[in-house]
């Protein structure tokens, strides 16, 4: 179904997003891709696609309380939609099941290649 | 609570990120994802800024500009842009208040813009037609013609022919060829008898070619046969020559006898060729009636050099259809012998750059298209000059109306639109009235420039220009001075302070002006050396005698009695003498390289023209005998030929004793028996030919020349008639006058100074409007300070000098700007004619100083009224 098809990107975003809970804006999920996944990305990509995945219906926003640290501005935080959380579920068990119906031998390709 | 604008935390505070990026950022970013967006940006700026602080402000701008996306730009427009119906309904009313309120000042501006459209729009429509020209075809970019570059000892001459029986087979890409024959005379000029007239004659233009003619060309076949020329017998005819003709009956079948003996039948009826189509022709007839008319072999009529037309069939391009043609299967062996080599040229070329130079392509017509192009454009943009200068001139007049507007809440951008609109308004006007003038003075233009040019108003796409047009002057000639009146303060207009105009807006002004007289002058200087050139080119001596000579297209007849009718002439004694010659003297096209004389170099390839004519030819044309004797009238020598050579002739021949001589014209030996002074036998654009003059048989010539006492004509004219008649009287006679023929050679040029004096007189109005608007502005100026120096007692001269003082210096620097275009432009013109004048330095004097003298009249006639006026009326207002 068209709108809950997700990119890669997106996919690890929306993860982070639930990762970082009740916490998660924009720099935080730029630093946490980082260290998690070694992606590193501009601040504005972060952005566009947590826009994008708000848009969707799969994250939603609130404001919170202005910080020092950030010059007086306030945060969006973001947190996982019941959708958001069903599509990551659909993602992770279609992998699973997708990566279960590989023929054992071809996951051991390498190692009888090898061993010829 | 909003934290926007408050400084970031005091550990941070001399580490703030960049101001202005900070400000972008701010100015574009939309108000709802502010605070997230500037959040972010400022919080990595922080945390990088502890560590390096230069790196923080370049990661900071990149950030800045990386969020500088579509979704997080504003979207709403600036709140100045919402206009009710009301204020431009308000915007409207108040400009047609302003427009009649001033109604000098109006007007001026109207009429400058009307006449600059009125030229532009003119000059558009013959552009249009000019470059129009065999674009009708639809594959006009298909069809190209041979061209033959003859090297004659150094010196390339081109002809638009090329071997009637050019293998162009041997070219895959070629789809057909024709052999397309055109003319202005016989064979090409045909008399036609109408239906039931027989004794009636009409003289129709047509042409000879080949069964491919009507596959390459677009020429719609209305009736008949849509391949009439597969027949050798077959005419096709114009749809006018059909009704010309036979009226309404039907042409088809009908038997039409050419020269009253050749029978052809009317095979087709093809549409009127049309204007733009540089083949014009009544009618179309197969070459081979062609070769029987003039008693060829078609063996002999097939090496003959003709027009060829060929049409390609891939988008070959012209360079590689020139190499191909080139190749030895169709550039023959005994060809490049004679230094011929051939090339391929774009009919759609054929109209504008149809000059060749020593074999190299120089243009031609499309210089003057490009020269008019040029004028169009400093035309309007001399108009949009006067437009600005006319319009912040008098801004201080609507200064109080702007305050008012602003004071009541407008924004400067609806105060901008209400002065573009204004001028919108007035560019709407003048354009109207310049079309309502086009339409007055087409037939007029048409009938000086000698085309048929119309205005196809309602076209949609002719709409479309001119609404894009009006919109674009209406923009560069309104936004400026709109620019400059919104800007006025409120509290300082209303309080009655006057608004003194920027120094900014002073010196454009007077770069404007400079702009403008350098223009004007630079047309009107070109325009004199231009008519200098031509009025030289009538009164240089040619060397032979072309005033008070008719030329007449004898009839076969007329040949075979050209002995009586000769003595039937010389009876009346306002006839002078009479001959005849085989082609037209002033315009001599017969040229050959293969002259040879005693003593020729070898590999020596000279040119020379030759003319065939009768005894009488010096006599008639008052040619000058330098050595020997001219013709004489008896029967020709058996052996030899007797020639006449020009001196220049005997040069380059390096003749120590000409008279006597025996040369070879081709295999035919002929003596000279007299030299002649030089004489010119084509445009003085070309270089002067050696010319041979041999004896010819009276029966192949095909042209009489008359000449009759000056101041005679209309008398010499009516015997001239009657003795036609009494030997001819089934024909109608033909005839031209020798010195307009030569004149005609100058048509492109003499068409270009109707047009350009027509033009110099519309840049020399609007520059007299843009002075005559300035100088009211700047006495008006300065009326108080005029006043004052009259209670001082300044003399009206002294006061005068003051206000020129400023003009005299802006005309100088313009003259500085134009004289060395101007100079260069011209010199390149003068360098087409290979006999040219010294370039005229006492026009561009004259110009500069009439330029001069107008301005400082203009000033004086402003100046005077203010000066005359009792100062202290001046001094005691307020």
């Amino acid at each position: 179904m068209k709108g809950t098809y997700i990119g890669e990107l997106e996919e690890l975003v929306l993860l982070t997003v639930g990762i970082l809970y009740p916490d998660a804006y924009g720099v935080a999920v730029m630093d946490e891709l980082d260290k998690q996944a070694g992606r590193s990305l501009n601040i504005s990509a972060v952005h566009a696609v947590l826009s994008r995945l708000e848009e969707k219906g799969l994250l939603k926003s609130s404001m919170s309380a202005p910080t020092d640290e950030r010059g007086g501005r306030r945060k969006r935080i973001f947190t996982l939609t019941a959708s958001g959380k069903r599509t990551l579920e659909e993602a992770q068990a279609l992998r699973t099941q997708m990566y279960n119906q590989i023929p054992r031998i071809a996951l051991q390709f390498h190692q009888l290649t090898f061993t010829i | 609570m909003n934290f926007r604008k408050t400084t970031p935390a005091s550990k941070g505070q001399q580490r703030t990120p960049p101001v202005l990026i900070n400000r972008f950022l701010e100015w574009y970013c939309r108000p709802e994802l502010l605070d997230e967006i500037q959040g972010d940006a400022f919080e990595l700026y922080y945390r990088e800024v502890k560590d390096n602080r230069l790196k923080a402000n370049l990661k900071f701008t990149w950030n800045v500009i990386r969020f500088f996306r579509w979704r997080n730009i504003r979207k709403q427009k600036p709140p100045g842009l919402n206009y009710s119906t009301a204020m431009l309904q308000n915007i409207f009313k108040v400009a047609v208040r302003n427009f009649f309120r001033q109604p000098g000042h109006s007007l001026l501006n109207v009429a400058g813009l009307t006449v600059s459209f009125l030229a532009a729009i003119l000059i558009g429509l013959w552009v249009f037609h000019e470059k129009s020209f065999d674009r009708f075809h639809p594959d006009a970019d298909r069809i190209f013609k041979v061209m033959s570059h003859v090297d004659a000892n150094g010196s390339i001459e081109t002809y638009a022919a090329a071997r009637s029986n050019i293998n162009l087979a041997a070219i895959p890409d070629v789809a057909a060829k024709a052999v397309v024959i055109t003319g202005t005379r016989w064979p090409n000029e045909l008399c036609f008898r109408p239906e039931n007239q027989p004794n009636d004659c009409i003289y129709l233009f047509g042409i000879f070619s080949e069964p491919s003619f009507f596959s390459i060309f677009n020429f719609p076949i209305l009736k008949g046969d849509t391949n009439p020329l597969a027949n050798p017998t077959n005419i096709a005819i114009s749809e006018s020559m059909a009704a010309t003709l036979f009226g309404d009956a039907d042409p088809l079948g009908k038997i039409i006898k050419i020269d009253d003996h050749f029978a052809v039948t009317v095979a087709s009826v093809f549409q009127d060729v049309p204007e733009n189509s540089s083949l014009q022709f009544e009618f179309v007839v197969p070459t081979q009636v062609f070769a029987r008319m003039r008693g060829l072999s078609d063996d002999y009529f097939s090496k003959e050099f003709q027009a060829v037309y060929f049409k390609t069939n891939t988008d070959i391009s012209q360079g590689e259809l020139t190499a191909k043609l080139n190749e030895p299967d169709i550039l023959t062996e005994d060809l490049k012998q004679d230094k011929v080599s051939y090339s391929a040229f774009p009919l759609t070329e054929t109209r504008l750059h149809s000059q060749f130079v020593n074999g190299k392509n120089t243009g031609g017509r499309i210089q003057y298209v490009n020269l008019f192009i040029m004028v169009a454009v400093l035309v309007v943009v001399m108009a949009v000059i006067n437009f600005i200068n006319l319009s912040t001139a008098r801004a201080t007049n609507r200064s109080k109306e702007i305050g008012i507007r602003k004071v009541t809440g407008a924004y400067r951008s609806s105060i901008i639109l209400q002065f573009v609109g204004e001028s919108l308004l007035v560019v709407i006007l003048a354009i109207a009235l310049a079309l309502l003038f086009v339409q007055l003075l087409l037939p007029a233009f048409n009938n000086l420039i000698g085309e048929s040019l119309s205005v196809k108003l309602f076209h949609p796409s002719v709409l479309a220009w001119i609404i894009l047009f009006a919109f674009l002057v209406a923009m560069a000639a309104g936004l400026y001075p709109a620019w400059i009146m919104s800007a006025f303060q409120p509290s300082k207009v209303l309080k009655g302070q006057a608004v003194t105009a920027t120094s900014g807006a002073q010196h454009l002004r007077k770069a404007l002006l400079v702009v403008q007289v350098s223009i004007s002058v630079g047309i009107i200087i070109f325009t004199g050396v231009l008519f200098e050139q031509l009025s030289f080119i009538r009164e240089k001596n040619l060397g032979l005698d072309s005033k008070n000579i008719l030329h007449v297209e004898p009839t076969y007849k007329m040949l075979q009695q050209y002995e009586a009718m000769k003595a039937e002439l010389l009876t009346h004694p306002e006839i002078k003498s009479i001959t005849a010659t085989n082609a037209d003297l002033v315009d001599l096209t017969i040229q050959t390289t293969g002259v040879s004389w005693p003593g020729m170099p070898a590999g020596m390839n000279a040119a020379f023209k030759v003319l065939g004519a009768n005894y009488e030819v010096a006599e008639t044309f008052g040619l000058e005998l330098v050595e020997g004797r001219f013709l004489e009238s008896r029967p020709a020598d058996s052996v030899n030929t007797e020639v006449v050579v020009t001196e220049s002739a005997i040069s380059k021949m390096q003749l120590e004793d000409p008279v006597g001589t025996i040369l070879k014209i081709g295999n035919s030996p002929c003596v000279i028996i007299g030299v002649v002074k030089d004489f010119h036998t084509s445009s003085l654009k070309q270089e002067q030919l050696p010319v041979i003059i041999y004896a010819h048989s009276i029966l192949q010539c095909s042209r009489l020349y008359i000449k009759y006492q000056a101041g005679t004509t209309p008398q010499a004219m009516a015997t001239i008639h009657e003795v036609y008649k009494k030997f001819e009287p089934a024909f109608t006679m033909k005839y031209d006058f020798v010195d307009e023929a030569f004149g005609k050679m100058y048509k492109t040029e003499n068409t270009a100074s109707i047009m350009l004096v027509f033009f110099t007189g519309i840049a020399l109005l609007i520059a007299i409007i843009g002075v005559i608007g300035l100088a009211t502005y700047n006495v008006l100026k300065r009326k108080k300070e005029i006043g004052i120096k009259r209670v001082f007692g300044a003399t009206t001269l002294q006061i005068l000098g003051n206000l020129w003082k400023e003009f005299v210096l802006l005309i100088a620097i313009a003259s500085v700007i134009t004289v060395p275009v101007t100079w260069y432009g011209s010199r390149q013109w003068l360098n087409e004619f290979a006999y040219r004048i010294n370039m005229p330095e006492w026009i561009y004097v004259t110009t500069i100083l009439s330029i001069l003298g107008m301005t400082m009249l203009l000033i004086a006639l402003q100046g005077l009224k203010t000066i005359r006026t009792n100062p202290t009326s001046v001094l005691q207002h307020e």
